[in-house]
């Protein structure tokens, strides 16, 4: 249990650093903090607009009818059908796909194999629409090429890596 | 978006706006714990800048920036140097403020995304983190005994997906040059 004391400590010796070199550490976190609601009032459209996508494609049922779709070619590629959902929505989504791990957790136990390789997924991937949207939201590009399918590809292959591994390991 | 806007109408159309709603306000609760983890974060960013050690850290990590990211302005690699050791840390609500100046400073107004945005995208869709805290913490409020034993195979996979972004990612703007 070293890690809850990472964040602390990195914080504490930034703090004694900044002392050290005589900085108003006072002024400079307010500088800083300062830009934290300019930048939240400007990607908030960005966020509503995903969330809102992402919702509607859960509520429609349209996940549930892929999950069903992609169940045998996921088998096919070594990952355990019941990931499937949790795999879909990854992408999309990183409180939902949180959800769908604690429910994992819930239904197989918390050390069982599906239960590791769904911890490792998460690991590994990442909320790529997300992340993209949010990071091209204060910049003029409107097309982004093959960054999503490069990311896409990669987490496919770090998912069938992780299943893979959580059986050897 | 439309087509299961679309498949609702048939199955639920009473839902369709009350879902978008929530979903809408799901981002505003969303942005709000955003904004107070980004002022933490931000303060804390502009103290490790003041201090110099953004600097320092960048001087660390630029031969690798320069080397996967192709971008001689300093300014920019402190950014991303920022944004991929935050990244490491499993910080990503921190990262993300840096990435975003980082995607700014990079941007050239052509409106296409150039190499080194398309590979800063690609580095933190795929993870780098080298603690997955979060995941741990649920797990082990799930009840594991041993909540800690996917540390390895995550570090593995992670490296995996990331090493092959950056790969896949040189490669496709090579091919791309040529043409």
């Amino acid at each position: 249990m070293i890690d809850i004391y990472i964040l602390p400590i990195l914080f504490i010796l930034i703090f004694v650093y900044c002392l050290f070199k005589k900085i108003n550490t006072y002024d400079t976190f307010v500088k800083g903090a300062k830009g934290a609601i300019k930048l939240v009032v400007e990607i908030f459209p960005y966020i509503a607009t995903i969330l809102i996508a992402t919702t509607l494609l859960r509520v429609s049922g349209i996940t549930t009818f892929l999950t069903q779709i992609l169940s045998p070619i996921f088998t096919a590629l070594g990952i355990p059908p019941e990931l499937v959902e949790l795999v879909l929505l990854r992408p999309f989504t990183g409180s939902g796909s949180y959800g769908i791990l604690e429910n994992i957790f819930k239904v197989y136990g918390a050390d069982s194999y599906i239960s590791r390789c769904a911890c490792v997924i998460m690991g590994c991937s990442e909320t790529i629409f997300y992340v993209a949207t949010v990071y091209i939201s204060q910049t003029k590009v409107k097309k982004l090429l093959y960054a999503i399918p490069v990311a896409l590809v990669c987490s496919l292959v770090g998912t069938i890596v992780a299943c893979l591994l959580c059986k050897i390991m | 978006m439309l087509l299961s806007m679309l498949v609702l109408l048939i199955l639920n159309p009473s839902e369709l706006l009350s879902e978008m709603l929530s979903a809408s306000t799901d981002a505003l609760e969303l942005c709000i714990e955003l904004c107070a983890i980004y002022a933490v974060w931000l303060g804390f960013m502009e103290l490790v800048d003041a201090s110099g050690l953004g600097e320092k850290l960048a001087r660390l990590l630029r031969p690798l920036i320069k080397k996967i990211f192709k971008v001689e302005d300093k300014t920019t690699q402190k950014l991303i140097a920022m944004n991929i050791s935050a990244n490491m840390l499993g910080l990503g609500n921190a990262s993300t403020p840096m990435g975003i100046r980082a995607m700014q400073a990079l941007d050239d107004g052509s409106g296409k995304a150039n190499f080194a945005m398309i590979m800063l995208i690609v580095v933190n869709a795929t993870s780098i983190q080298l603690l997955p805290t979060t995941v741990i913490g649920l797990r082990t409020a799930a009840g594991s005994t041993s909540a800690s034993n996917i540390i390895l195979p995550t570090l593995i996979s992670t490296f995996v997906t990331t090493f092959l972004g950056i790969v896949l990612v040189k490669l496709i703007s090579k091919v791309r040059r040529k043409r």
